[in-house]
């Protein structure tokens, strides 16, 4: 038998004990991540505090110190109640509808059916197609005589130019993007419901709970850290959307799609304005921090149950 | 709720889901078949479900109108530079939060996660600053450099680190015992375990790269530059107006091989999303 | 096979103590269990001994060497972890050479030592397989011929049997002593169950938060514990302790005379422990009475619950009591086994 040992000859004390070797290890480790996140997360964020504090015009070349002049502008901005309350409607039908739809979706998936494996890809399919070939497919379908109307048409139905009326331009791009990307909350709330213990149905069952009373006092508890995910998730990600609005509306008609994003984009690439744009983009984080914060803070109310 | 339906009920649950079906495979469809349409069929009365006659030319149009292979190669290896990249960037960092100890781990996580809580639109401003002083205007790099290592990747970073914590401990200690050191223990043991986390880490990423619209618009000027997101838009004839059927091949090309590969490996990629730690 | 010798170790986690300051000395090739209730910190001490959790102070010698500061995997040590840790996405075949692979074996080594540790356990069927398609008792002997195939000075083992059936662990237990027995590597054990502690040990190591209780050959430390803890840790069912006096007369407990041994006069008048185990009580007609509380068969002796000197203790006794609850039975405790014990320092007198 050979001892395949090392023969350690090492001093008793070194200054490299395990502990400080591991954290060596450890620093390593997240080297990339941290220093990427300095680059481009940290160091930006200072840097749009410091934009937002000044006049500057890419095309006059101007860079001028104003204080907190952008911040008065923002308050007398004309365009900002209407920017907000775009955004505020996209945000909460978008969220409303989402997580609406993926719960019927999950529920539905959750059945015992024959071939729901077919169904369930289906539903998830707009999920990997490419977001802007999808937005244009949908800019075609809504069309005045595009598919959509030809479709009501045929049952008898006069359908309105969709995208040039700002209800109806509102509800095309929400429902849009809905259809797009409620498959990722589909399955996250469908890997949630077959996380329910089956004991707690058929004590349910036993107890003489009803089906629908089993979903609101059983299901609904369990898998509420899950909604709760899912819903910051999604008000984060609703706060961001741009390419949709871009391709399908460009904000209009009039500025009744401009969310908060589009009119950055407008303010600091089409006219320039970049101490102005910074300004927005403070405002932006603002909302999206707010927000985060204030569904975690709901989390002690309307989280059932936690692991 | 997994209680035998009724013949009925059953019934009825194929209606719906049929019915609920429409708005997510029917533009999939027109997109397709559309794209296969003549200019003249196009907006025809009654919608033509199943195209009359057939037009190829729209597919030798698309690359005819723009450098679309070389935008297409773009798009396909920056998802695949920044799929890669995050994969180790992320798999490196979240295995490190969640399982080595080293001062100031804590802190500095949720320094990390604040890259949750900031949309790139947030930092788009000071960003393309940045890169323009660096010379990388109208390059791929700030598509490559900031999903892979700024907040695109903290999700990502997440997503890895939740799953390390539920890996067991013991099977790292086996391998300290068994004469490992970190590297070769993340290496040999930790990471080939990570292979689901790593596939749903690898779709988000591809997706989220392949679907990048805002930042190729901000940082890209020349058509040769473009990736596919920002092709798809410019298929414009003189006046502005849109090319429908040309820009629909064009999105058909986009869309279709993506698809292909999600129906093939369908049950990979759902399972692979729906069990990496984002249960709460 | 070395000798693993203790001195003053201790374990903080902040300004918490989990070890305070443990001594022990293990001679070559002996096998050594530590067990105690759960949280005592056995565990803790059988991964500082392992190299994965650090010392706060003290020292840790092995055959002559300090290790403190040597990662587990050059001190010479496998472990046999609770869950097993084997890897599932290696063959049984590469779970148990993947470690002599690290230390530079040749392919030809690698696969004989694996060969002979799957002789010994065997596993010879198995070494293609993986993990997850054996049985629990299966996994349990991978784990060990990993152990094994090193031929490491010390092995050490953490609740390996706890994830078992009760019928698989008494075969398990036979194994791994058996085992030590051909091998003679020293041999660090820890485990909850005194009775694994009892059958396997050639020196029991009894803990209790974070401290050292006692140290001995297994009989030795079941006839004469240290104290309360151990006396009532290590047996089962757990020895009977009755509060009282100690008097000339005897051990007066609620107005009941208790037999003491004639030597422990010097006790008289201290307030005291009377400790019994329950097969030292013997059914006497002549004895104290005791009022049943629960008659518990088991076939070859019977168990019962009563009330004694205004206690409740509890009996084994080899004939069959047939007796319902409330009946009055007479018995008596054997004066030479009888333990005292300080009643303020639990210390055994």
């Amino acid at each position: 038998m050979t001892n395949l040992a090392h023969d350690i000859s090492k001093p008793r004390r070194t200054f490299w004990t395990m502990e400080r070797r591991d954290a060596a290890a450890g620093y390593i480790f997240i080297a990339p991540q941290l220093m990427g996140i300095v680059l481009f997360v940290l160091i930006p964020l200072g840097l749009v505090f410091w934009y937002s504090l000044h006049e500057w015009n890419v095309l006059a070349n101007t860079f001028n110190f104003r204080g907190l002049g952008n911040y008065e502008q923002l308050l007398r901005d004309p365009a900002l109640p209407q920017v907000l309350a775009a955004s505020a409607i996209f945000s909460a039908g978008l969220v409303v509808f989402n997580m609406s739809l993926a719960l019927l979706l999950a529920v539905l998936l959750d059945q015992k059916l024959r071939g729901i494996v077919v169904f369930r890809t289906l539903f998830f399919s707009p999920v990997v197609v490419s977001l802007v070939a999808w937005t244009i497919v949908w800019g075609f379908l809504l069309q005045n005589n595009g598919g959509i109307n030809g479709l009501l048409q045929m049952v008898g139905i006069e359908g309105p130019n969709w995208l040039r009326h700002p209800t109806t331009a509102m509800i095309s791009v929400i429902v849009v993007q809905v259809f797009k990307n409620v498959g990722l909350n589909m399955i996250l709330f469908l890997a949630a419901l077959q996380g329910v213990p089956k004991e707690l149905y058929e004590a349910a069952r036993v107890d003489g709970a009803p089906r629908f009373k089993q979903f609101r006092r059983i299901t609904l508890p369990m898998i509420s850290p899950t909604i709760l995910l899912t819903s910051i998730i999604t008000i984060v990600g609703s706060l961001q959307v741009f390419a949709q609005i871009a391709v399908l509306t460009q904000g209009g008609p009039g500025m009744s799609t401009t969310v908060l994003v589009y009119y950055l984009y407008q303010q600091a690439f089409q006219f320039h304005f970049f101490g102005y744009g910074a300004t927005l983009s403070i405002l932006l984080f603002l909302i999206v921090a707010v927000l985060t914060f204030a569904q975690w803070q709901m989390r002690r109310r309307l989280v059932f149950y936690e692991n | 709720m997994k209680t035998d339906l009724s013949p009925r009920m059953k019934v009825a649950l194929y209606g719906l889901m049929c019915i609920l079906l429409i708005p997510f495979v029917f533009p999939t469809w027109w997109m397709v078949t559309s794209s296969v349409k003549p200019i003249s069929d196009i907006f025809a009365f009654p919608p033509d479900i199943i195209p009359r006659q057939f037009d190829f030319s729209t597919y030798s149009q698309v690359f005819e109108l723009q450098p679309f292979a070389r935008q297409y190669w773009n798009s396909a290896y920056i998802a695949a530079l920044v799929t890669l990249g995050t994969m180790i960037v992320s798999s490196m960092a979240g295995y490190a939060f969640a399982r080595i100890k080293f001062p100031f781990s804590n802190a500095i996580f949720m320094v990390v996660l604040l890259g949750l809580l900031i949309p790139s639109e947030v930092t788009i401003v000071p960003l393309f600053q940045m890169f323009l002083s660096w010379g990388m205007i109208n390059t791929h790099w700030p598509l490559i450099l900031v999903p892979v290592f700024g907040a695109p990747s903290v999700f990502a970073t997440f997503v890895m680190r939740q799953f390390f914590i539920s890996l067991p401990v013991e099977l790292e200690e086996a391998a300290r015992v068994d004469g490992l050191g970190r590297f070769k223990i993340f290496w040999t043991i930790a990471l080939p375990l990570a292979k689901p986390a790593l596939g749903a880490v690898a779709i988000f990423t591809f997706l989220h790269s392949w679907n990048l619209y805002l930042e190729p618009i901000v940082f890209l000027s020349s058509t040769q530059m473009f990736t596919l997101p920002q092709a798809l838009t410019q298929f414009t004839d003189a006046y502005g107006g849109a090319m429908w059927n040309i820009q629909l091949a064009a999105a058909t090309m986009t869309a279709l091989p993506v698809l292909v590969v999600f129906i093939i490996a369908q049950k990979q990629f759902v399972e692979g999303l729906a069990h990496t730690g984002l249960k709460g | 096979m070395a000798p693993v010798t203790l001195r003053s170790v201790k374990k903080s986690f902040g300004q918490s103590d989990v070890i305070h300051g443990v001594d022990i000395d293990m001679t070559d090739g002996e096998f050594v269990v530590l067990v105690g209730p759960s949280g005592c910190g056995k565990s803790t001490l059988l991964r500082m001994i392992a190299g994965l959790e650090p010392i706060t102070s003290g020292e840790i010698d092995m055959g002559g060497r300090i290790v403190n500061d040597l990662e587990p995997k050059d001190r010479d040590i496998a472990m046999v972890f609770q869950n097993y840790a084997l890897y599932p996405h290696m063959s049984v075949a590469t779970n148990m050479g993947f470690s002599l692979e690290h230390r530079g074996a040749s392919k030809a080594e690698i696969a004989e030592r694996v060969q002979w540790a799957a002789e010994i356990l065997g596993l010879e069927p198995l070494l293609k397989r993986y993990p997850r398609q054996l049985s629990g008792g299966q996994r349990q002997r991978v784990a060990m011929g990993r152990a094994i195939v090193r031929n490491p000075q010390v092995f050490l083992f953490d609740e390996p049997l706890s994830n078992l059936d009760a019928k698989l662990r008494v075969d398990m237990r036979g194994e791994i002593k058996a085992l030590h027995q051909r091998l003679k590597t020293t041999t660090v054990y820890v485990t909850h169950d005194q009775v694994e502690a009892m059958t396997m040990a050639d020196k029991i190591v009894v803990m209790n938060a974070g401290r050292v209780e006692q140290i001995g050959d297994p009989l030795d430390v079941y006839d004469a514990p240290a104290n309360r803890f151990v006396a009532g840790f290590i047996g089962s069912p757990a020895m009977n302790f009755i509060e009282g006096e100690a008097t000339a007369e005897g051990f007066v407990a609620d107005g009941v005379v208790l037999p003491l041994a004639a030597t422990r006069s010097d006790l008289a008048g201290r307030t005291l422990v009377y400790g019994i185990r329950p097969e030292h009580l013997v059914l006497d007609p002549q004895g104290l009475p005791a009022t049943v509380k629960l008659v518990e068969p088991m076939g070859s002796e019977t168990q019962v619950s009563m009330t004694l000197a205004g206690t409740t203790v509890i009996g084994v006794f080899r004939e069959r009591v047939r007796a319902l609850p409330g009946e009055v039975i007479r018995l008596r405790p054997e004066t030479v086994n009888i333990h005292i014990f300080d009643a303020a320092s639990g210390r055994r007198l």
